[in-house]
């Protein structure tokens, strides 16, 4: 530490030769500021900034002090209105480009544990020196937005209500004050647009804007839990971005619907598909900016741009992207009429991807409340195509889900589908020649007789069901011999193959509920000569491997459901036979 | 140009206006969307069918009630007349105005908003009225770098288009200035136009036209016949060029789900000499679309047997090691990277891709990531000569490199005022190392061959 003389010789020798400073100058400026600022000196470093005789060095070498300056600020309260004052001072003095300079250091090597709180001490300042800047305004404006972006995103999105009002880590309230920090650009860019054309310049700032929008579409928006009812921070958040976005001149149709053919712009791709994605659910989901979007484009050609974005929201495994793709493909179809969507559109590479990610979030997602919503939308898709594009879609589920619950599913609607053209107007993909092949795809076991009759059971169910109703309606099948006939001949070839199969199965787990039984008696008997005990378990492990974690009882109530499971469906089988018979007798 | 003098009104009374002072412009005559001229356009001057529009609208209820108006919002609306993208009205509207024009349009409701309405704007089964100026149209631009552009003549029917290995019969007219230099009937595969004589963009257009399309296509010569023209038909290099084309017929080729394993590995074989065949007469947009085909088909199959499994694995790795090498001829370093990628993911020590990865990030100045892959090399492969020059010249691009850097980051400001100029200076560097890069393939390719070719 310096005496006092010392420091004063020192401050004489910068006043009187501003013009030979060197760098040990202004670590020893900015050491003796810090050092000021330590020992609660605050008031007499500002002093010395205010002086008249100091502004000289306070403006060659001012900018050194907005570290510790900004670190006093956050660190301790009491010192705060002079520690402003001094910072206020300094943008005065210094020159503009010298203090973003110091200031784009400082955010570079924020402190991870007071981000938030550092970014809220210093956008006010940023802001006047960005706007005292008068060459490459729009350069130091798009530095100053992704350097603070960058920080920003290493803070944790809340996930719960409380989260976000208690606002831990103050993502949210930086959020907000980042939004009003570029207000004053948007308005002179705006006003520009108004008058007259605008330069290169602003150009280049609009871009700079837009590129910070679609990174706080992604982050935080994208995993952020929005819901209109409770208009939460971050919601206010995504109000304020789809309000930036039309002031700078991006329309939202250009955005969400043209955006293959735009210019490649400086963001890559992943970054604009995600962020476009975000901001159509905004705008469909939580109709943020609904009342400024043109209300004359067709549902069928929102639905079919919504695809993509869709598709791209369902294909992450990530809760809230799920949630948004799900909500979004909810809300894009039920726009659509029933029954109204062609075949063609199922040949759009999206149409084809966005329910096949859908049917992954149905078998694979192990969050229950995106799978009941999946499932409900789902549902919905399949309700929306016309007759001939639910034949496709059904075939095409049925030859690539590779999920006996999602064949049945299918299987089930193709029930409702033949059902439903059987009452109303007859069409050849349900009730017609079309039909047979759907049929031949239903009534197929994946392994013949080999089948795993237990993992298939759904699909074999819903099939058994589907062929018990087809001869139930007899009269309207037979209405074309050849359908009929082809009909009788998948039926038999079908039911053929499963007997087998059954009789295979069931005589497998029989002899399997023999040995438990045997097995269980033995213990027993063991069980009371306290003996030997080790040497049976392993025989249990060597003979079935796949069940042996299961305690004998369980075992035993496995095989048990098994064997009537088979029955169940022998039961069908035979039914299936009768009113063949009984169909049969009326022809004859 | 205001119609205020109409509003508000009945239906009825709003069709016996309409009727009276204009004109019923639905093709069915059934009185959907009658259109009154407020200011006429200029004559003749129409948009096709596909071509985007800019118009500046609003759009009022018959109670007089403005529900949706582009002049509030200052911004022109845009979209592709003629294809479904907006109300049925708009498209029969847009379609019968000339540039310039002004006019207003009553819409009933099924040419409009239907029975549904539209929640908060318009109740159900309204008619609407739209005041509507037909600022500007262009032909529609089918490729992000502006190289085919579509009018369309004759709309096309239902939304399928012809996919890649589709078979397509078309009528071709091409013409370059006001030269007829090709007419003729002609059947072709989607992504082999090439055999018989189809520029790319013809090809590549493909697959945005419907049944029964007739559309004008002018090309851009890279979409054209590029810098070698075409002496059959007299045209010279560089040269755009319009074709007219009527797709009159196709047959789509089947979905990868539609078809079985068997199925895909019986034709992979004949997909993937196609595609060298077209890398090696130098089409290397063509020979992408076939390698592609491969991964599009087998990149999920994984078959049964670990036989029929490596045989899957080997022709998706080799198609993506030659897209990777096409990508790398194409300039386009992100795709060779992806490519090259997917080949490391399953085998991290395969010399070819990691070899290719060099080469693409060297370009993309990647300097040390370059770096590291060519030693990856070299430790897979110590006796790659290709690799050791390749690294070498990587440290020397890096030093350089690196001067510039400091140099850059001496005063951050400078690099504000320097940002344009610097990137003018960047692209001429980068096509020289390019260059470079090429003349010193010819002495590398005569050492190691098997780099450089699709396999």
């Amino acid at each position: 530490m310096m005496n006092e003389d010392k420091v004063h010789e020192i401050i004489q020798r910068w006043r009187e030769t501003p013009e030979d400073l060197k760098p040990e100058d202004y670590q020893q400026f900015r050491d003796v500021g810090a050092a000021c600022l330590s020992g609660d000196d605050g008031q007499q470093l500002l002093k010395f900034i205010q002086d008249e005789k100091n502004q000289g060095i306070v403006k060659s070498m001012g900018c050194g002090l907005l570290a510790p300056l900004v670190d006093e600020l956050v660190r301790n309260k009491k010192s705060h209105d002079h520690c402003q004052t001094a910072i206020t001072q300094l943008t005065k003095t210094c020159s503009s480009r010298t203090l973003l300079e110091s200031f784009l250091e400082l955010i570079e090597d924020l402190d991870p544990g007071a981000i938030s709180e550092t970014i809220l001490v210093l956008l006010p300042h940023l802001q006047i020196v960005l706007l005292q800047l008068d060459e490459n305004r729009a350069a130091g404006v798009g530095l100053v937005l992704s350097a603070l972006h960058k920080q920003l995103s290493r803070l944790p999105v809340p996930y719960t209500q409380q989260q976000e009002e208690a606002d831990e880590h103050g993502l949210c309230r930086s959020c907000v004050a980042l939004a009003t920090f570029t207000r004053p650009f948007i308005d002179g860019v705006k006003k520009k647009d108004e008058n007259c054309n605008p330069t290169p310049e602003d150009e280049k700032l609009k871009a700079e804007i837009l590129k910070f929008c679609m990174l706080s579409l992604k982050e935080p928006l994208l995993e952020a839990e929005l819901n209109q009812d409770r208009k939460s921070t971050l919601w206010l958040f995504a109000v304020e971005i789809m309000v930036i976005l039309p002031a700078i001149k991006e329309s939202l149709p250009g955005l969400l619907f043209f955006s293959s053919l735009r210019k490649s712009t400086s963001m890559d791709t992943d970054l604009s598909k995600e962020s476009a994605a975000c901001l159509a659910y905004l705008l469909f989901v939580q109709l943020i900016a609904m009342d400024t979007f043109p209300a004359v484009f067709s549902p069928v050609f929102i639905l079919q741009c919504n695809m993509e974005h869709i598709n791209q929201l369902l294909s992450r495994k990530k809760e809230s992207h799920l949630l948004k793709g799900l909500a979004l493909f909810a809300k894009s179809l039920e726009k659509v009429e029933d029954n109204s969507l062609p075949v063609g559109l199922l040949d759009l590479e999206s149409f084809y991807s966005a329910p096949q990610n859908l049917r992954q979030v149905l078998t694979n997602c192990p969050i229950q409340h995106l799978r009941e919503s999946g499932l409900k939308v789902f549902q919905l898709f399949i309700n929306k195509l016309d007759a001939e594009a639910k034949h496709k879609f059904f075939r095409c589920m049925l030859k690539t889900s590779h999920h006996a619950g999602v064949e049945g599913y299918i299987v089930n609607n193709i029930r409702s589908q033949i059902q439903s053209s059987i009452k109303g107007e007859a069409n050849k993909w349900f009730l017609g020649m079309e039909l047979l092949p759907l049929l031949e795809l239903v009534l197929s076991l994946p392994r013949a007789a080999e089948t795993d009759l237990l993992t298939n059971m759904d699909k074999i169910m819903e099939s058994l069901n589907l062929l018990r109703c087809l001869l139930m309606k007899d009269k309207e099948m037979k209405s074309d011999a050849d359908i009929w006939e082809e009909l009788c001949r998948i039926k038999d070839e079908y039911l053929k193959v499963l007997r087998v199969c059954i009789s295979m199965s069931r005589a497998y787990y029989s002899a399997e509920m023999k040995v438990l039984k045997e097995e269980q008696k033995l213990r027993v008997k063991e069980a009371k000569d306290h003996a030997r005990s080790t040497r049976l378990l392993k025989t249990i492990t060597v003979k079935n491997d796949k069940v042996t974690h299961m305690s004998p009882e369980v075992q035993f109530q496995v095989l048990q459901s098994a064997l009537v499971t088979f029955d169940l469906m022998e039961s069908l089988v035979v039914r299936i036979d009768e009113i063949t018979e009984e169909t049969q007798g009326k022809t004859h | 140009m205001t119609t205020d003098q109409f509003l508000p009104m009945d239906d009825k009374s709003a069709t016996a206006v309409f009727a009276a002072n204009g004109i019923d412009v639905t093709p069915r005559k059934d009185q959907g969307v009658f259109k009154v001229v407020r200011r006429q356009g200029l004559d003749g001057d129409r948009p096709m069918i596909g071509d985007k529009v800019t118009v500046h609208y609003t759009g009022k209820l018959l109670t007089g009630k403005k529900f949706d108006c582009s002049w509030e919002r200052k911004e022109p609306f845009c979209f592709n007349v003629g294809k479904g993208q907006v109300l049925k009205a708009w498209d029969i509207g847009v379609l019968s105005m000339q540039r310039g024009e002004v006019c207003s349009l009553l819409c009933k409701p099924d040419y409009a908003y239907g029975p549904t309405g539209n929640p908060d704007k318009i109740p159900p089964n309204s008619s609407v009225v739209f005041e509507m100026e037909l600022l500007n149209f262009e032909g529609e631009i089918l490729t992000a770098d502006g190289g085919i552009m579509r009018r369309i003549k004759v709309k096309g029917e239902g939304y399928s288009n012809p996919n890649d290995g589709a078979t397509v019969d078309v009528h071709l007219e091409g013409r370059c200035g006001d030269r007829l230099f090709d007419c003729r009937d002609v059947s072709f595969i989607v992504g082999q136009g090439e055999d018989k004589g189809i520029p790319l963009g013809v090809d590549r257009a493909m697959d945005k036209m419907q049944r029964g399309e007739c559309c004008l296509l002018y090309l851009k010569p890279k979409y054209g016949f590029g810098n070698e023209g075409k002496p059959e038909y007299k045209v010279g290099p560089d040269k755009e060029i319009v074709y007219e084309v009527t797709l009159k017929n196709f047959k789509r080729a089947k979905e990868s789900w539609e078809m079985d394993l068997n199925e895909k590995l019986d034709l992979v074989s004949g997909v993937k000499t196609k595609g060298n065949q077209y890398f090696k007469a130098g089409r290397h947009h063509q020979a992408v679309i076939q390698y592609q085909r491969i991964i599009s088909w087998l990149e999920l199959e994984c078959g049964t047997g670990m036989e029929q499994h490596k045989k899957i694995q080997d022709y998706v790795s080799t198609a993506h090691l030659n897209l990777a090498l096409c990508f790398l001829r194409l300039k386009e370093f992100s795709q060779a990277v992806d490519n090259c990628n997917k080949v490391i993911e399953h085998d991290e020590s395969n010399e070819k891709a990691l070899y290719r990865r060099g080469e693409a990030r060297l370009l993309r100045n990647e300097y040390s990531l370059a770096m590291a892959d060519f030693q990856k090399v070299l430790e897979v492969n110590p006796f790659n000569r290709a690799a050791r020059a390749q690294l070498s010249s990587c440290q020397s691009k890096m030093k350089e490199h690196q001067e510039q850097e400091k140099k850059i980051y001496a005063n951050m400001f400078q690099k504000f005022a320097e940002r344009d100029s610097k990137t003018g200076r960047m692209k001429r560097r980068k096509d020289e190392s390019t260059r470079s890069g090429m003349n010193g393939e010819v002495g590398i390719k005569r050492r190691r061959r098997s780099q450089d070719c699709p396999s």
